[in-house]
């Protein structure tokens, strides 16, 4: 068959013979934002994949260079934006290796950066699922997963005071204390979590075909995740259980029971299996955090070198707001030094590279972004199978543009 | 109370990585250019099974200028269940590259996920990784010109770096023959030079 009858569209962006060059995105649908396939296919058979990204470059790393080590956390949480606490938390942890101040920070900031974490966890997994349905067919699967994701919204909302990007992990802790009434919300989601997993479960796990559709695509093996640097869910459904948690603890994470949720297939539907259990275990921690919370305390560091005075102190003290002035205006100072620092976000091992010279300033703030080896992933993936695979294998592999652009 | 950890701030530091404090975040190994291939061999052959990341630093004051800044994993042998994992080893590798003469070879035949990486670090720095099979520009558009996370790369990009705002309306900044986006170099100046006669220094 020839498609020399096929006039060329911005889609078609070519064609010889019985291939033809179609560019999918990056206004796509089950692109997820901004990631445009330059798809080489024979039929519907894909038989090269070039992704091309960079449509969501904003130069937040370039930025971070520019702005206080504090104010470089607010861009630093749009990279993920839907994991902001989870890149904030890498970030600050970076930030306190190199003050050499991770040993200062008190345990109930600890826990609520674990509690953060983890709601973040779901949350994220919440949209990836929701997204994931949509792009296999089942609209549902959507409204249950993003009213959960809401809840969790309203809980961050409480804590930090806004939905998205909170910007409520401070280096040396977090910016306050959680406020009255936000563990008895916590409680009722605690309450509620493990029925909507249940349905959420239910929705797809046994469905013929979200099965069909999903068992047996994208196959990685451990050799050729390992290769493409693919971490997370999707390194654990091929049956590598690496997770940072386990593996370089942060934030009393070895303190905390859990497990690594892994499966040996590797595919598709392994890792939406994965992410499930994940989802579960997840909420494991809730609960271990939640009894930590308890116990009362502070919340940020008292290095006076790096956390502002407590609010109350500024109106009775000048010291206190001479010193809240200089934290504010000149930022704090960070030792010359380079520090990687990583946690497990929902998509992965993120982690940060941050270089410091010895100014108010971050030097240099590298990422490494997991959406981004994730993604590259679908060069090996995609050959050789239908255009509709590679719609579930992008979903699948959840990238966020954000991350992966920067 | 501050931390007694801490070392005095002086001045600011054109080598941060040189007066690094002891951390255990990674096993630091520093490598020249000419034995670099040779390491990242040995690095594959030692059990390394990932590259983490692969980034790039800009030290304008410093020589060689820059630093490529590998980071590598290395998961037990038996890393099948979640009790057996045991420790990974995290290494960094750091090689410094002239600005005269930016060229290091390339890592992709031994880790796939050098492809991006090495790919947007020659976007965002300038630095060529010989040997790579696909190397331009990735974050970036593909006509762009210069390295945006230099040093020297004014951070509102270069056509803006004269005055934070255009005397004339923003929707009519651009000319007839540039492309959509308006972001080639040559296209904004020319904007620049018709609104504002006085000729760009």
């Amino acid at each position: 068959m020839s498609f020399s009858k096929i006039p060329l569209t911005p889609e078609i962006v070519s064609q010889d013979g019985n291939s033809m060059v179609l560019s999918m995105g990056p206004q796509h649908p089950s692109t997820h934002g901004v990631l445009q396939l330059m798809l080489e296919i024979d039929g519907e058979t894909v038989v090269t994949c070039d992704p091309e990204i960079g449509y969501l470059h904003t130069g937040i790393e370039k930025t971070a260079e520019n702005l206080f080590w504090s104010q470089a956390q607010t861009v630093i949480e749009r990279m993920d934006y839907l994991a902001p606490e989870s890149n904030a938390l890498c970030y600050v942890l970076a930030v306190e290796k190199l003050l050499g101040v991770e040993a200062q920070i008190p345990e109930r900031a600890q826990a609520i950066r674990v509690l953060l974490a983890e709601l973040t966890r779901i949350a994220s997994h919440c949209v990836w699922l929701g997204t994931h349905g949509i792009d296999v067919g089942a609209i549902s699967v959507f409204f249950y997963c993003f009213d959960l994701r809401e809840n969790i919204l309203d809980l961050q909302e409480a804590a930090g005071g806004a939905r998205m990007h909170p910007n409520y992990m401070r280096v040396g802790g977090v910016s306050g204390d959680l406020p009255t009434g936000f563990l008895d919300k916590l409680d009722a989601l605690i309450a509620k979590l493990p029925g909507r997993m249940r349905e959420l479960r239910g929705l797809l796990q046994a469905n013929p075909i979200f099965q069909d559709r999903t068992i047996g695509i994208g196959t990685l093996t451990p050799q050729e995740a390992l290769q493409w640097g693919v971490t997370g869910p999707a390194l654990r459904a091929c049956g590598v259980a690496y997770d940072v948690r386990k593996a370089f603890p942060y934030c009393g994470y070895d303190r905390l029971e859990f497990d690594l949720p892994t499966r040996t297939e590797g595919d598709a539907y392994a890792r939406f299996l994965v992410r499930l259990d994940e989802m579960e275990e997840s909420l494991r921690i809730l609960c271990q955090v939640r009894k930590l919370l308890d116990v009362p305390g502070a919340v940020m560091t008292n290095d006076t070198k790096i956390a502002a005075p407590p609010k109350e102190t500024i109106a009775l003290s000048m010291e206190a707001l001479i010193h809240h002035f200089k934290i504010v205006s000149e930022g704090f100072r960070v030792p010359p030094g380079d520090v990687y620092a990583a946690v497990e976000g929902p998509r992965g091992e993120l982690g940060y590279y941050v270089v410091s010279d010895g100014g108010n300033k971050p030097y240099r703030v590298r990422t490494r972004p997991p959406s981004l080896y994730n993604l590259q992933a679908l060069k090996g993936l995609a050959p050789g199978n239908l255009i509709a695979d590679v719609v579930v294998m992008i979903g699948s592999l959840d990238p966020v543009f954000g991350e992966v652009d920067r | 109370m501050p931390s007694t950890q801490r070392p005095p701030l002086g001045g600011r530091s054109i080598d941060p990585v040189a007066a690094r404090l002891p951390m255990d975040d990674a096993l630091v190994e520093r490598v020249d250019v000419a034995g670099l291939r040779a390491r990242l061999e040995g690095i594959h052959a030692q059990g390394y099974t990932m590259l983490l990341d692969l980034g790039a630093v800009d030290y304008p004051e410093r020589t060689p200028r820059f630093d490529v800044v590998y980071h590598f994993l290395q998961l037990p042998a038996a890393a099948a269940g979640a009790e057996r994992i045991g420790r990974p080893t995290r290494l960094r590798l750091l090689c410094g590259v002239a600005v005269h003469d930016a060229r290091v070879p390339t890592a992709v035949d031994l880790w796939k996920s050098a492809d991006w990486a090495e790919r947007e670090v020659f976007d965002l720095f300038g630095i060529v990784f010989e040997g790579h099979p696909d190397l331009r520009r990735i974050q970036m558009p593909h006509d762009w010109e210069g390295y945006p996370l230099r040093k020297d790369y004014p951070v509102r990009g270069p056509a803006r770096e004269r005055s934070p705002r255009p005397a004339f309306a923003l929707k009519s900044n651009v000319v007839a023959g540039t492309p959509p986006s308006g972001r080639t170099l040559e296209a904004m100046t020319a904007v620049r030079r018709e609104a504002d006669p006085e000729p760009i220094a």
